[in-house]
């Protein structure tokens, strides 16, 4: 379903400011799977993802998604086929319209929008129905404005926005990093249902070794830009959060020795 | 009497300007300086069309197109060019300055002789009334004065439901969303450097159709007549959302209108009382700072007493 093949990535290049945020990532996506990519803050994690989003235009590399060459299609043109849900709770909702307003706009994702009315009664009762399945409540409050609504029923709607109409990709952006345990729990709840439910390619970017036990059936971490494992099948089950935390301590060892220092022991016992 | 009711006319055809404001500043939270150019711009082409025996209907009709071609461009360039929006929006209103004295061809052109919806409404007071005055309420009121106000109410109401109906399709409801959160629209599809060119068309539309209709009623285009427009704009959008609020979308519409009337009669009655009329643009900042500090302030006052 998607294939990235050796993306690169520097930003602010030439000044102070520097940053290589992707080192030639590859990575394999076949139909159905939910993989999850772990790393620390600046691996390069959330920048893989604005990458396959579209957010940016690369250095370099390709993106296929859904037999189609996506590289240089423009961010709203990718949304046809991706789904959503960000780290902040208040950049996938419109605060100032209703629930129903956004759900509508969702209904719509990724096609030519005219001049038909946005909330035909047989769209408001597909929005009820639907809504109900959160089990939340909010099927009662359609016409209320999302402003008013808690950060984790906000995750709960735009997770339910991005799934609407069945994406060919599923992009999770630490999408409960900014939730109290009990709503980030509830999210990842509804987010386990959903995909199960249509079975749907996810990628899911987190920093919770927990989270990256729990769920997925293969794990990439990411290190400085570059992927440093990848875990499929029986080996990702196996690993428990105990096991990752290891990995990235793995890691930071490395990182101690200075490279001309390791140059020079390599030379001498190697 | 006559006053309230001139003051109640030009507040309804002014309204179509605080509807293109609020659309700009409101839903797209861009100040659009190119306001002050495109309602000259709209009076002039009404005014030149009408004065070469166009039907008035068609020649505001083109002064709308020529209102949306404006606040076009001022999309283009943010949109396309990445310019500023306040910029932007100088670099077309500067412009136009210049693109009106060549449509008008001089700096005022008189509409003593073509026919204009003053002219209408003239006809229609004697079709109607049969004498030149009406008794309404024991006042003594000019028939065409009277019948000029209904039509300017009869344009006002059908542009608010025309928008009313726009912004609940789904193309209107993406426009407002683009305004509101552009990063969760991008990402459900919608081109968002699109919608703001068609939103400031739309907004600019608006404006250069009061200005044909402001050049209708008072007779005349002049070069100078937009300048400071978009603060009255501005202040009508304001003073109508503190009044009547802007909780749903038919709220904020009905207060932009409210409000554009409102405060043309609060000036009608500062002239009446002998307000020196050059202070009058001083005084309009004055009461948009008023306008927008006063909530503020009540309202933290509001805190300390609980």
């Amino acid at each position: 379903m998607l294939t990235v093949s050796n993306l690169r990535k520097t930003f602010n290049v030439g000044t102070v400011n520097e940053v290589r945020a992707l080192r030639g990532v590859s990575l394999e996506l076949p139909e159905g799977a939910f993989l999850v990519i772990l790393g620390g803050n600046g691996s390069g994690k959330s920048t893989l993802l604005n990458a396959v989003a579209g957010s940016f235009r690369l250095d370099a590399g390709e993106i296929h998604l859904a037999g189609q060459k996506v590289t240089r299609w423009p961010e709203h043109r990718r949304a046809r086929l991706i789904g959503r849900v960000f780290q902040n709770p208040f950049t996938g909702t419109a605060p100032t319209m209703s629930i129903a307003e956004n759900l509508a706009l969702a209904a719509r994702r990724g096609q030519r929008r005219k001049l038909g009315w946005a909330l035909p009664r047989n769209l408001m009762d597909e929005l009820r129905d639907r809504v109900s399945q959160l089990k939340m409540g909010l099927e009662d409050r359609l016409d209320n404005a999302i402003g008013t609504l808690s950060g984790g029923q906000r995750q709960a709607l735009t997770l339910l926005m991005a799934t609407w109409l069945k994406p060919a990709l599923l992009l999770l952006d630490e999408h409960t990093a900014a939730l109290d345990p009990k709503s980030a729990d509830l999210v990842l709840r509804v987010t386990e249902e959903i995909i199960t439910r249509h079975r749907l390619t996810t990628l899911m970017v987190t920093h919770s070794m927990q989270q990256a036990a729990n769920l997925g059936d293969r794990i990439v971490i990411m290190h400085k830009g570059a992927v440093a494992y990848r875990f499929t099948g029986a080996d990702k089950q196996r690993l428990g959060a105990n096991d990752l935390l290891a990995r990235f301590e793995d890691l930071r060892r490395r990182e101690m020795l200075d490279e001309t220092a390791a140059a020079l022991l390599r030379e001498t016992y190697l | 009497m006559t006053l309230f009711l001139g003051a109640l006319t030009i507040g309804l055809i002014l309204s179509l300007l605080a509807l293109g404001i609020y659309i700009s500043y409101r839903v797209f939270d861009v100040a659009d300086i190119t306001v002050d150019g495109s309602i000259t711009f709209g009076a002039a082409i009404c005014a030149v069309l009408i004065v070469k025996g166009t039907h008035p209907m068609l020649a505001t009709l083109a002064a709308f197109g020529g209102g949306l071609a404006a606040g076009a461009v001022t999309g283009i360039l943010q949109a396309k060019f990445k310019l500023n929006p306040l910029l932007s929006g100088i670099l077309v209103m500067t412009s136009l300055y210049s693109v009106n004295l060549h449509v008008m061809g001089k700096s005022n052109v008189p509409l003593l002789t073509g026919r204009t919806f003053s002219t209408w409404a003239e006809q229609l007071g004697r079709a109607w009334f049969g004498k030149p005055e009406v008794n309404l309420l024991g006042w003594l009121i000019s028939a065409r004065d009277l019948v000029t106000l209904l039509l300017a109410l009869g344009m006002v109401v059908t542009v608010c439901l025309a928008l009313y109906w726009f912004f609940r399709t789904e193309l209107g409801t993406a426009m407002r969303a683009s305004g509101d959160n552009p990063q969760m629209i991008r990402a459900l599809g919608v081109n968002v450097e699109r919608y703001r060119i068609l939103g400031l068309a739309l907004s600019n539309g608006l404006v250069a159709l009061s200005g044909a209709l402001l050049a209708q009623y008072q007779g005349f285009a002049d070069a100078q007549m937009g300048i400071g427009m978009v603060v009255w704009g501005l202040a009508s959008v304001i003073i109508g959302e503190s009044l009547i609020g802007s909780r749903s979308l038919g709220l904020a519409i009905y207060g932009a209108i409210a409000g554009s009337v409102l405060f043309r009669l609060l000036v009608a009655i500062a002239l009446r009382w002998g307000l020196n009329p050059n202070d009058l643009k001083l005084v309009t900042a004055l009461f948009v700072f008023a306008a927008l500090v006063l909530p503020q302030w009540l309202q933290r006052r509001g805190k300390r007493e609980t």
